[in-house]
């Protein structure tokens, strides 16, 4: 190859997103609501009890809304199914009284 | 707080950060959860998912964003001076190339490349997913440059761009660990004009492995998918490819009129894929016709494609599916000549192809990722009576004719088939914007 310089530009794309900042961390647990999220795959009715039950028992003021109150089905991978299924999900964590959501699982 | 498994926290930041979350709080479960036993998860959550779930959801952590991000103002300055070597280094340590020998994108070769659109340099073409960057003709330039296209190719390239943004073509959810990778599908005068490949070994030939390098990189640089972080092929990926449609040995109307363009017009399809499979051949035989042997065998094929265990198509929050079954021509000829249109030979297909119900349920149990029997699914109307049948019933595996596509290409002298399999997306077509001089600059350009 020869060995005279060159310059080159980046072939990445410019960013075209509005940075947000990131919700309030609870603190504690004491008197707080946390909802699950699932989408129905990747074991999440294995895990979420698993960690309901541990961090109840950890935490007695903590109260924790399980999956099967939320929508849990599979799907969608179309984009604007997956915004709405998200607002819902947060419209009803808030009508819930949720202060914090766990989703999962991924992989 | 998300709960992620080992390998998928960078793509959970990374998909927080396009989403405009800097900081998203993650809890990553150790291994590959799906393959583990009760007891093991049981003492994976317990003595490591838990504490993370904890300190996510009450202490305060930051992380920095991805370096050798370019703002609008600084996408077209320089960015590296070195010798070929130096640079290709420095690329391959920001993961900005495929790791073959690459075209250096100097600001004189993304010039030549443009003088072949009439649009702005920096006119946002599309944003695309995961990473919600701006692709722009001088973006898209860039990665054509780096994968040795030609300046006239820009045209198609930038349509190519159009389809990976519509949301349609769904491209957000191909980070899938069964490694889907994108095609380019061609049709129109700008096959002649471009000199597309359509014939024989089509993705091989012409500048058709340029073109479709020049995608894959687009998808790699601007939309983000980057091996290991976003983009989670289990075994990776084969280099994206680009094909012709070859209409003039086609019995059927083309690819692109199926879509609603007219026949004279060009447009550039993306698609997606798992697989660059087995070309299986249908022969004639004394007791069965060649057409039909050609039928009965997309229908075996059929029940290999493990996508279809995920119920693609069905159901209110259907998954997408997309087999595109690629026809030689002589195989195309004899259907057409046994009377089977192209609508015929799907509904043929969507009807005959069929398993035991026994099998089917063994996959969907055991392989899918799904945590719902048939019965629920049947149940809540996503799939239809038949899967409640006995374990010998023969049930039809596709949803319906419309996940089938078909395009006629090839070596026009073999009796090939080809079944490529993708999901997640729908194949999506766009006109080829042409800039008023065309004439002028493509004739240029053949010399």
């Amino acid at each position: 190859m020869r060995a005279d310089k060159i310059s080159v530009v980046s072939p990445v794309g410019v960013e075209a997103v509005q940075r947000a900042g990131s919700a309030r961390r609870l603190g504690d647990f004491h008197g707080k609501t946390i909802g699950e999220i699932w989408n129905g795959v990747f074991k999440g009715d294995v895990t979420f009890p698993i960690i309901r039950k541990l961090l109840t028992e950890r935490y007695p003021g903590l109260k924790v809304i399980p999956y099967t109150e939320f929508p849990h089905a599979q799907g969608s991978d179309q984009p604007a199914q997956q915004r709405a299924r998200a607002q819902r999900a947060a419209a009803l964590a808030k009508e819930k009284g949720c202060d914090a959501i766990i989703s999962g699982n991924g992989a | 707080m998300v709960v992620t498994s080992t390998g998928f926290s960078e793509l959970a930041r990374f998909t927080g950060k396009a989403g405009g979350v800097e900081n998203l709080r993650i809890a990553e479960y150790p291994g590959p959860l799906g393959i583990h036993d009760p007891d093991t998860i049981a003492g994976n959550v317990a003595q490591t998912l838990v504490q993370q779930i904890v300190d996510g959801l009450t202490r305060v952590e930051s992380r920095p964003g991805e370096a050798g991000e370019a703002d609008a103002a600084g996408a077209r300055e320089p960015v590296f001076t070195g010798t070929y070597d130096e640079i290709a280094r420095f690329f391959q340590l920001q993961e900005w190339s495929d790791g073959l020998p690459f075209v250096p994108p100097t600001i004189e070769r993304i010039g030549q490349v443009l003088r072949y659109t009439d649009r702005p340099a920096d006119e946002e073409i599309a944003v695309l997913p995961s990473a919600n960057r701006r692709a722009t003709p001088w973006s898209i330039a860039a990665n054509a440059v780096m994968a040795g296209c030609l300046p006239v190719h820009l045209p198609l390239l930038i349509a190519a761009v159009e389809a990976l943004g519509d949301e349609r073509c769904s491209l957000n959810n191909i980070g899938s660990s069964s490694g889907i990778f994108p095609y380019v599908l061609v049709n129109g005068p700008i096959i002649k004009q471009l000199g597309i490949a359509c014939g024989p070994q089509a993705i091989s030939r012409g500048p058709n492995p340029a073109i479709g390098r020049a995608i894959g990189l687009i998808v790699r640089n601007v939309a983000g998918f980057r091996p290991g972080a976003s983009y989670m092929g289990t075994f990776g990926y084969p280099l994206a490819f680009a094909l012709g449609e070859n209409e003039d040995e086609s019995p059927w109307a083309p690819f692109h009129v199926d879509q609603g363009f007219e026949r004279g017009s060009s447009t550039v399809t993306m698609g997606v894929t798992n697989n660059w499979g087995s070309a299986p051949a249908p022969y004639d035989t004394p007791d069965l016709p060649g057409a039909q042997v050609a039928l009965e065998l997309l229908c075996r094929e059929m029940t290999r494609k493990t996508r279809l265990f995920n119920f693609p198509g069905r159901g209110p929050n259907a998954e997408h599916v997309m087999l595109t079954l690629l026809l030689s021509p002589p195989v195309a000829k004899s259907l057409a000549a046994a009377g089977y249109s192209k609508a015929d030979v799907k509904r043929h297909i969507h009807e005959n192809a069929r398993m035991p119900l026994r099998d089917f349920e063994w996959v969907v149990k055991y392989t899918m990722i799904m945590r719902t029997s048939l019965r629920e699914l049947v149940q809540a109307g996503i799939l239809p009576g038949e899967f409640l049948g006995k374990p010998d019933d023969l049930v039809r595996i596709l949803s319906s004719p419309d996940i089938l596509h078909v395009v006629v290409c090839g070596d026009p002298h073999r009796n090939r088939v080809m079944v490529l399999e993708g999901g997640h997306t729908r194949p999506t077509t766009k006109p080829i914007r042409l800039p008023a001089d065309w004439k002028a600059l493509s004739k240029e350009a053949a010399g």
